[in-house]
C-alpha cells in the first residue's frame, strides 16, 4: 500500500547527523560539528514537514478522441496536495504517440492544481492508440518523504484519419436518389438544359420557351436534367498492411494511404450530400456502416476507419464478400490488389454494371520488409513475381471496364468518373 | 550508464563527486593530506553516490570524509571545515535535485534555485557553530566538555523536531 517513505535524502541527513555527532563526542572535536550542523538542520526541517494526508493520484486526458496530427494534454488528478512540493512523471512512450517533453518525463514545484506538470500529447497515426503507462511521484516539503511512484494505466485514444484535403468536381456516373449535385439521366427540375417539348398539363408557366413556342404556334417548354444525390460504396481492403507505417511525417504504408484516401472521399462526399456506405474487408471479416449522410454519420464513418486492423478472416476463401449494393451507386474499391478475393469480388461488382473505381493504395517505392532468417534477393524476387501477377490482375480488371488509378489525393477520380458517366449514357448490352 | 543523461544532470552528477572530494582534500590546506587509498575508496563511493543518489553510498561516503576529519585534526576548529562543509552540502543538495526522478530527467530550474536558496540558509548553521566553538575554544575548562555541550544542544533541536513532528496539527 502506497504511504509517506523516508527519502534517500532525509535518511542521509540523519544517519550523517547521528554519526558526525558521535564521532565529535568521542574525538572531543568540534570541527565535525561544524561539518554535521547543515545535515542535522535538513533533517529536522524534513522531519517536521512530514505530511499526513493520503493523496489519490489519477491522470486525465482532455480528449479522447482525434484526428491524426492533433494535439491534446494529459492533466494529473491529485486529490489533496497539502504537503506536496514537487511532483515528478515518468511516462514510457508509446507506438506513433508525440509527447512534449519528448521523453514524457517531467518534475515541476507545485503550489496548486494549475501547477501540476501537464503533458502535450499527438497522436502520429490513425488507430487505437494505448498511451505508454505512467509513474507518477510526489515529494514533501524539504524533501523529507515521498509518496509513490503511483503506477498509472494509460489512456486509450480514438485517432481518426487526417482530413486530408481533398476535392472533386467529379459527378457520380449514374445517380440515383432524391435531391443532390449530380446530374441525372431523368428530366427534372435541374439548372443543366435538356431539351424542349410540347406543353403538358402541369409544366411551370416560367419553363415555357417563348421563342420556340411563337414559331411553332404551340406552347413549348424547357426541360432540364434532374440533380440527384448519389450512393457512394467506400471498399477497403484490410487484409494485409504492406510498407512500414513512418506515423503522418513518415512513409505511409499500403494500410495507412487505404485509410486516409478512404476518409477523404468519405468527408468529400457527405459534404456533397451523398448517400456514403463503408464497407472493411479484415479481421473481423466484412465490418460495415449503413449508407447514411450528414455530419454525424461521417464521425461514424471515420470512427469505424480508425479501427482498422490488418489480418484475414477465419472464414477467408471460402465465402465471397456480400456488399448489399444497389443500383445508383459508385462503389470505390480502395485496395493495394494483392488479394485475389478482392479482385474477384470487384470484377464481380463490375460484371453487374455497377460503375467500379479502384484507387490502387500499394504505396511507390516502398520498402520490402524481409521476415528473419529469410534471404533478401530471393525476398526480392518473389516481391517481383507478385507485383508482376498484381499486374496482370490490374490490366485484367481495366479489359473488364473497371478502371484503376492510383491515389494521388485530390482529383484522383475526376477523370475516371467522367468517362463512367458518359459510359452509362451509352447503350450497353449485359449478361444476366 | 550516462545514456540518457540530459547536460543538467551530467552537471548535478559531476557536483555531486567535486563536493564529496572537494571536503575530503580540504584537510590538504593545511598540509594533512588523506592517504592514496582513502582518496581512491572516497572517489569511487563519490562515483558511486553520484549515479545512484538515493542509495545508501552517499552516507558511506559523507561517513568516511567525517572521519577522516576526526583523524586528521587535533584542536582547532580550523577555516577549512567552513569549506569541507560547502562541499559535503553541495553534494548533498545536488543528490536531492538528481534524486526527484531517473537520470533523464532534466533538472526543473525553478526546483534547483529553490534549493540553492536554502542550501545558502541552511549552510549559515556552519559558520554559526564555527563561532560559537572558537569563541569557547579558549575556555580554561577542558574543550571535551563544551564539544559535549554543543553536540547536546543540537541533539536537543533535533529532538525537539521530532516533538514538534510529532505533537503537530497534521497528526
Amino acid at each position: 500500500m502506497t504511504r509517506w517513505r523516508p527519502t534517500g535524502a532525509l535518511s542521509r541527513c540523519l544517519a550523517v547527523g547521528v554519526l558526525g555527532l558521535g564521532l565529535a563526542v568521542g574525538f572531543g572535536d568540534a570541527v565535525l560539528v561544524v561539518l554535521t550542523a547543515p545535515f542535522l538542520l535538513l533533517a529536522a526541517l524534513g522531519i517536521v514537514h512530514r505530511p499526513s494526508t493520503r493523496p489519490h493520484v489519477d491522470a486525465q486526458v482532455d480528449h479522447l478522441s482525434m484526428h491524426e496530427g492533433q494535439g491534446t494534454r494529459s492533466r494529473l488528478l491529485i486529490s489533496d496536495l497539502d504537503g506536496v512540493e514537487q511532483v515528478t512523471r515518468m511516462a514510457t512512450p508509446a507506438s506513433f504517440v508525440a509527447t512534449h517533453p519528448a521523453h514524457g518525463r517531467i518534475g515541476r514545484l507545485v503550489t496548486d492544481n494549475s501547477s501540476l506538470p501537464v503533458l502535450e500529447i499527438s497522436p502520429r497515426r490513425w488507430g487505437r492508440r494505448i498511451l505508454g503507462h505512467e509513474d507518477v511521484a510526489l515529494t514533501s516539503r524539504w524533501a523529507g518523504y515521498r509518496w509513490g511512484p503511483v503506477a498509472l494505466v494509460g489512456n486509450q485514444l480514438q485517432v481518426l484519419p487526417v482530413r486530408a484535403p481533398y476535392a472533386s468536381r467529379a459527378e457520380a456516373p449514374q445517380p440515383l436518389g432524391l435531391v443532390g449535385a449530380h446530374r441525372s439521366r431523368r428530366v427534372g427540375s435541374g439548372s443543366e438544359f435538356s431539351g424542349i417539348r410540347p406543353f403538358q398539363a402541369g409544366d411551370r408557366l416560367r419553363r415555357i420557351n417563348w421563342r420556340v413556342s411563337l414559331r411553332s404556334r404551340n406552347l413549348h417548354v424547357v426541360t432540364a436534367r434532374a440533380e440527384e444525390d448519389a450512393g457512394v460504396l467506400l471498399v477497403v481492403d484490410a487484409l494485409a498492411d504492406h510498407g512500414r507505417s513512418g506515423g503522418l511525417e513518415g512513409a505511409e504504408s499500403s494500410l495507412d494511404v487505404t485509410v486516409r484516401a478512404c476518409a477523404a472521399l468519405a468527408e468529400h462526399h457527405v459534404r456533397r450530400g451523398d448517400r456514403v456506405s463503408l464497407r472493411v474487408i479484415g479481421p473481423r471479416r466484412v465490418s460495415s456502416v449503413a449508407f447514411g449522410t450528414g455530419e454525424r454519420h461521417l464521425r461514424s464513418l471515420l470512427g469505424q476507419l480508425s479501427m482498422v486492423g490488418p489480418g484475414e478472416p477465419r472464414t477467408f476463401g471460402r465465402e465471397r464478400p456480400f456488399f448489399g449494393v444497389t443500383g445508383g451507386t459508385v462503389v470505390i474499391v480502395l485496395s493495394p490488389m494483392l488479394s485475389d478475393a478482392v479482385a474477384t469480388a470487384t470484377a464481380t461488382l463490375v460484371q453487374r454494371g455497377l460503375p467500379v473505381v479502384v484507387i490502387d493504395t500499394l504505396p511507390t517505392g516502398m520498402a520490402l520488409e524481409v521476415a528473419e532468417g529469410t534471404d533478401p534477393v530471393v525476398a526480392g524476387l518473389a516481391w517481383r513475381m507478385r507485383v508482376l501477377e498484381r499486374d496482370q490482375v490490374l490490366a485484367r480488371l481495366a479489359s473488364l471496364g473497371c478502371p484503376v488509378v492510383a491515389w494521388r489525393g485530390a482529383g484522383t477520380v475526376d477523370d475516371v468518373m467522367r468517362r463512367l458517366a458518359r459510359r452509362a449514357q451509352l447503350p450497353q448490352v449485359r449478361a444476366r | 550508464m550516462t545514456r540518457g543523461w540530459t547536460p543538467a544532470q551530467a552537471a548535478l552528477r559531476i557536483t555531486i563527486v567535486a563536493g564529496v572530494m572537494v571536503a575530503l582534500l580540504a584537510t590538504g590546506l593545511r598540509g594533512v593530506w588523506p592517504a592514496w587509498w582513502l582518496v581512491v575508496l572516497v572517489a569511487g563511493l563519490a562515483v558511486a553516490f553520484a549515479l545512484l543518489p538515493e542509495a545508501p553510498m552517499g552516507t558511506v561516503a559523507t561517513g568516511l570524509v567525517l572521519a577522516w576529519w576526526g583523524f586528521a585534526f587535533r584542536g582547532g576548529p580550523y577555516p577549512e571545515a567552513l569549506l569541507a562543509a560547502a562541499g559535503l552540502l553541495t553534494a548533498h543538495l545536488a543528490a536531492v535535485v538528481a534524486g526527484y526522478g531517473p537520470r533523464d530527467l532534466p533538472p526543473d530550474p525553478a526546483t534547483v534555485r529553490l534549493w540553492a536558496v536554502r542550501g545558502a540558509v541552511v549552510f549559515l548553521a556552519a559558520p554559526v557553530v564555527y563561532v560559537v566553538a572558537t569563541l569557547l575554544e579558549g575556555q580554561p575548562e577542558p574543550g571535551g566538555i563544551w564539544v559535549a555541550g554543543l553536540a547536546a544542544a543540537l541533539v536537543t533541536t533535533v529532538a525537539a523536531g521530532f516533538v514538534l513532528a510529532g505533537s503537530s496539527p497534521e497528526q
